[in-house]
């Protein structure tokens, strides 16, 4: 388990005060019930704990499942990583 | 004038006509159509949105690039030197369609006691928020430990009543209804009711809000219901709504008093449903968003057939347009696909507390000029949205009642019905 896939099931099972145990790579948000309010929450922590923007209704990120959220967090953060070398240098 | 009916209370659904009627003799709004009523009309008929890049605010921060906001707008040509720095955006945009309103109306409230028997209704989702927010920033990012001492005063959210209320001296009920996007539909239906009750002859009413300020874009932006391209009501390739700002004010007069003196009248206010879902804060729900139009339509003395139009709420987002499309079948029946149901937030965007007010131009106007007005940006059709949306362009129909629907986050749901005047 990478640990982006640790932090995003940690934070989606706080958010949706639901078991760490039930979240897996192939369930759905809507598999575990989580609602829209929740979702928010859910990329809300996400971004804020990665500082990074998740994509919008993007039609090349698939938010809806746990296997999309991980997917697309590991993609931006390695981007961000790559963006901030200079910086972080500096 | 007839002296007022109270309504009974009961248990049993019962529908009681009251014989007070609420005649609307002024209507006053500025918008991203225009700065009055008369233009907001005018580009909603010729089906012209006011949606576009942002002028008014520093976009840098902002993914959602996009509002309708009202442009060209020196508040300084309307509003005297001594007396602008009172006021907010909100009360500023809420004053000016009020002054159109009023002269529309030929009432002079300072006369024959009839400011005491007015009440002065506006709703407003946020306030002052433009002077909240340059206050903050100040205080939190310039670390300026002083704030303006006029804060307080432009911020609260009755403050637009309240102006209203000073330049035109209505000294009857006076205060702001809060309910987010159907602050205004709330705040009119219980104008409207004060005047059928005889609590008051006369109302000044509608709804004012000045919400696009990086913040609050940013809030909605982080809800992800705000669209980066445009809105689309009710189509398949809707992204959700885009942010709107003005005002709309109306006059709105006992029945007999504004024939008596020969008013003109726009249109009948004929009733309002309002329900709450009491369910979840965001998602809507059919049942009871479909009664709210029920209720109006008892409330009006109406029947489901005598609806031409309805100017729908309409905001573009995934949960609301397939709701209120099933609710309207559920309240309609098969008369639901002899329908117009069109969101004028197309063009005017989302104003969120002067919602209702910028669509009840629409409704007024529908009724008045036979013109139903469009939805504006209609691509593909959605079959999860199967009524018929009026898409693109204006369609000429008479109409003799229209319905116009706002519900609000918190479950909020607010209907009023309005009658062609005879």
């Amino acid at each position: 388990m990478s640990q982006v896939q640790d932090t995003v099931f940690a934070i989606i099972a706080k958010e949706a005060n639901i078991d760490a145990s039930k979240v897996t790579l192939d369930s759905t948000l809507k598999d575990l019930e989580i609602t829209s309010l929740d979702a928010v929450q859910i990329i809300f922590e996400i971004e804020d704990h990665y500082k990074i923007t998740m994509p919008d209704r993007d039609p090349n990120f698939d938010t809806n499942s746990v296997r999309g959220l991980v997917e697309a967090v590991e993609k931006l953060v390695a981007e961000k990583a790559a963006g901030d070398a200079p910086a972080a240098q500096g | 004038m007839p002296p007022p009916r109270r309504a009974e209370s009961g248990h049993k659904k019962t529908t009681v006509h009251s014989q007070r009627r609420v005649a609307i003799t002024g209507m006053g709004a500025i918008t991203a159509l225009g700065h009055t009523a008369t233009a907001t009309w005018a580009a909603m008929r010729e089906g012209r949105s006011g949606i576009g890049p942002i002028e008014n605010i520093e976009t840098d921060q902002l993914n959602v690039k996009i509002a309708a906001e009202v442009r060209g707008f020196d508040p300084a040509a309307h509003i005297d030197a001594k007396r602008l720095p009172l006021l907010d955006r909100v009360s500023q945009f809420a004053l000016i369609a009020a002054r159109e309103a009023v002269a529309q109306s030929g009432l002079d409230f300072r006369s024959d006691g009839r400011g005491e028997r007015s009440a002065c209704l506006v709703g407003s989702g946020i306030g002052g928020e433009n002077s909240h927010n340059e206050q903050s920033r100040r205080f939190f990012a310039e670390k300026n430990p002083r704030m303006h001492p006029l804060t307080i005063i432009r911020v609260m959210a009755n403050a637009p009543a309240c102006h209203i209320g000073i330049e035109f001296g209505l000294s009857g009920p006076t205060f702001a209804v809060v309910s987010a996007c159907a602050s205004a539909n709330h705040a009119m239906s219980q104008a409207a009711d004060m005047i059928r009750s005889g609590k008051v002859d006369f109302a000044v009413t509608g709804g004012s809000e000045a919400c696009v300020t990086v913040t609050v874009m940013k809030a909605w932006e982080a809800m992800r219901v705000t669209a980066d391209d445009t809105c689309r009501p009710f189509c398949k390739q809707r992204r959700g709504m885009v942010l709107g700002e003005g005002a709309g004010i109306f006059v709105f007069e006992e029945w007999e008093h504004a024939k008596a003196r020969g008013a003109t009248i726009l249109a009948e206010f004929a009733g309002s449903g309002m329900t709450a879902d009491a369910a979840d804060m965001v998602f809507p729900a059919e049942v009871t968003v479909a009664r709210a139009m029920q209720n109006a339509l008892a409330d009006g003395g109406l029947n489901p057939e005598d609806i031409g139009y309805i100017n729908a709420h309409g905001t573009a987002t995934p949960a609301n347009d397939p709701t209120e499309t099933k609710a309207i079948r559920r309240t309609f029946g098969t008369h639901a696909d002899a329908l117009a149901v069109s969101s004028t937030k197309s063009m005017h965007g989302h104003a969120l507390g002067a919602a209702g007010a910028l669509e009840m131009v629409a409704a007024i106007g529908a009724l008045r000029h036979g013109i139903l007005p469009p939805t504006m940006n209609f691509l593909d059709p959605d079959p999860a949205c199967d009524l018929d949306y009026v898409p693109n362009a204006a369609r000429e129909k008479a109409v003799r009642a229209v319905l116009s629907n706002s519900f609000a986050f918190g479950g909020l749901n607010s209907v009023v019905a309005l009658k062609k005047a005879d």
